[in-house]
């Protein structure tokens, strides 16, 4: 048994034993039996204690109920204890959890006698206000024995669990057709004809088409072969660029005012669902302290989960970030690129315009908080902010006539207009002659 | 996944505030209790000793975990020792109940923080421990009436076998809070 585990007597214990020996001495030698009186009820405790010393630790086990919940959703952190003697009268447990974690109770503290409540109600209610990775626990334990005349203390720090919130999804839709992709297999109609399962029209045959398309109908009454045509299927590849380099505004959790980063996050969260959920090809690309984090290209429930854990991970740079600008690698000709951004550097929206001039779709989503905090007490903070500001707006402007569509998050159909922009003036874009 | 923190314990804070204020209010007012029980049985107390037992026992309830406990049982004691003369008073049993309170409350306090709502389960078996301990004062009260009405020759054998029974219930309690293992 390691010191850590051992069951200490208490000063309550020690109360009781020298308190009861101190008042029969005394008793004793100054021959007043009503001292002994007074001694009583230390002796009992004492005596009790004593008898019914635990000796050996308690076995407990930490539990979450869901390793990952949508932020704003709750989940219970359990605590079960095996007392093999049945000596552990009361136990009580701290628990630890880190920011945007609300418990109920409020203090994360309960207490329960384990032979008469079990160790059911030894549960924390747990609720993530923002999204993220949380750590729950360690949690402290101390069990009691009667009279607490001896105490055993949980010593395992390590005993943590990770709690995923993942980002809740704004609401978002896009009723726009695609824009030009180069795959051919996948759930949009492609602008060309080929192989594919929507009818397109009837045409005369030509060489190579193949024989199970002739229509005998049509070639019957003209008496020439004709063919029925389709609308090719292709797949649609979309690229999340979240630039999560700097977090501007002070984020509210998910029942307050979102920060910059809060916006980015549950904006690609959103565009990634809806994308996900038509069958198209998903990428994502965030770039954060730790620099460029990639996720491949792929469809499903899973993908998604998998795009919604990493954007989890996102934190901001604390210091001062060496972004180059450059693209990443693996972006394909012809991809629709989504950069979220709060295009807080100059950076951010050189990236966007190298992009583009390697031949790909790119679309700004400007995620800057619509009511920033303005610091007015600070006149220079104020005025270096309303510098910025300019600045910002004269660099928006500047990418915008290059061609690149810069637009605000709001939520549902915030896409569509552009995205229908970009599908009318789509076509073979050609990389820029640098 | 719920939408509500539904699962867990549903106790608000007032609830945990009504424990931990119990406990210290009766930590606080129990020595002061014992104090008019010595006061009745002998008909004159001491104000200084009062006073330093309700600094003490604010010291107490602040600070349930610490030794100082021990320094109001004896404060209380010298008092009754040097102002009660009567051997067989049955305000012994009052003092003995406001030193069982004091005692149960203190150690009550050091099983959770205060923050830490308690179960009615608790309650109930502190209670019921709390009223066996008061039964068995009362009890030892009934025997030492009883004994003292027949005058037991005050013979030095008798305190030396006393005395001997006491160093070895000692050395029990010491053996049995000590070692990892109480003695069978």
């Amino acid at each position: 048994m390691k010191s850590a585990d051992r069951w200490r007597p208490t000063a309550a214990h020690a109360r009781a034993v020298l308190s009861a020996l101190v008042l029969a001495v005394v008793a004793v030698l100054a021959r007043r039996p009503d001292m002994l009186v007074l001694a009583t009820p230390f002796a009992g405790a004492a005596v009790w204690a004593v008898l019914l010393r635990p000796t050996c630790a308690p076995e407990i086990r930490q539990s979450l109920d869901h390793s990952a919940v949508h932020e704003g959703e709750a989940t219970t952190w359990r605590l079960c204890v095996h007392d093999p003697e049945g000596r552990v009268d009361d136990v009580a447990v701290a628990l630890n959890t880190t920011e945007w974690t609300e418990q109920l109770p409020v203090d994360g503290q309960v207490v329960v006698s384990l032979r008469d409540d079990s160790d059911q109600p030894l549960a924390i209610g747990i609720r993530t206000t923002r999204w993220g990775h949380h750590r729950i626990g360690p949690a402290r334990v101390a069990a009691t024995s009667a009279w607490a005349g001896f105490r055993w203390v949980s010593g395992s720090a390590a005993d943590a669990r990770m709690l995923v919130a993942l980002p809740q999804p704004s609401r978002f839709d896009a009723s726009t057709p695609p824009v030009h992709t180069p795959g051919l297999v996948g759930v949009n109609r492609s602008p060309q004809q080929n192989n594919g399962t929507e009818f397109a029209s009837i045409r005369p045959f030509q060489t190579g088409d193949r024989l199970r398309r002739i229509h005998w109908p049509q070639s019957l009454r003209t008496g020439t072969l004709h063919v029925t045509s389709t609308w090719a299927d292709h797949d649609r590849h979309v690229v999340l660029f979240v630039d999560a380099l700097s977090d501007v505004g002070e984020s509210g959790g998910v029942d307050g005012r979102p920060s910059s980063l809060d916006i980015a996050v549950r904006a690609a969260g959103a565009i990634a669902e809806h994308y996900v959920s038509t069958g198209d090809g998903v990428a994502l690309v965030l770039l954060d302290h730790r620099g460029l984090h990639r996720v491949p290209p792929a469809t499903g429930r899973r993908h998604l989960r998998r795009l919604l854990d990493v954007l989890a991970t996102a934190r901001p740079a604390r210091n001062r970030f060496d972004d180059d600008g450059r693209i990443p690698r693996g972006l394909t000709p012809g991809a629709l690129v989504v950069m979220l951004s709060p295009l807080a550097s100059p950076a951010a929206l050189q990236r966007a315009v190298t992009m583009a001039n390697h031949g790909l779709t790119v679309l700004v989503v400007d995620c800057l908080p619509p009511e920033v905090v303005d610091d007015r007490r600070d006149p220079h903070v104020a005025l270096s902010r309303r510098i910025r500001s300019l600045e910002r707006e004269r660099e928006v402007r500047r990418v915008g006539q290059t061609g690149i569509a810069v637009v605000s998050w709001r939520g549902p159909g915030s896409l569509d207009e552009v995205l229908r922009d970009l599908k009318r003036h789509a076509g073979p874009r050609i990389r820029a002659r640098s | 996944m719920s939408d509500q923190l539904t699962s867990g314990p549903s106790r608000p804070w007032g609830h945990a505030l009504v424990a931990a204020v119990t406990m210290r209010t009766l930590v606080l007012t129990s020595p002061l209790l014992a104090v008019g029980c010595t006061w009745l049985a002998a008909h004159r107390t001491m104000p200084a000793v009062g006073i330093v037992l309700v600094l003490l026992a604010a010291a107490c309830a602040a600070r349930p975990d610490s030794h100082l406990g021990l320094l109001v049982v004896v404060v209380i004691g010298i008092q009754w020792l040097a102002t009660v003369h009567n051997r067989t008073t049955p305000w012994s049993v009052g003092a003995a109940v406001a030193l069982a309170v004091f005692h149960a409350s203190m150690a009550a306090a050091t099983v959770a923080s205060p923050a830490a709502p308690w179960t009615r389960a608790m309650c109930r078996r502190w209670v019921r421990r709390l009223v066996i301990l008061i039964a068995g004062s009362a009890g030892t009260w009934l025997i030492v009436s009883a004994v003292n009405r027949h005058r037991p020759a005050s013979g030095s054998v008798l305190v030396v076998a006393s005395l001997v029974a006491l160093a070895i219930a000692g050395l029990w309690a010491r053996d049995g809070t000590i070692r990892a293992h109480p003695p069978e």
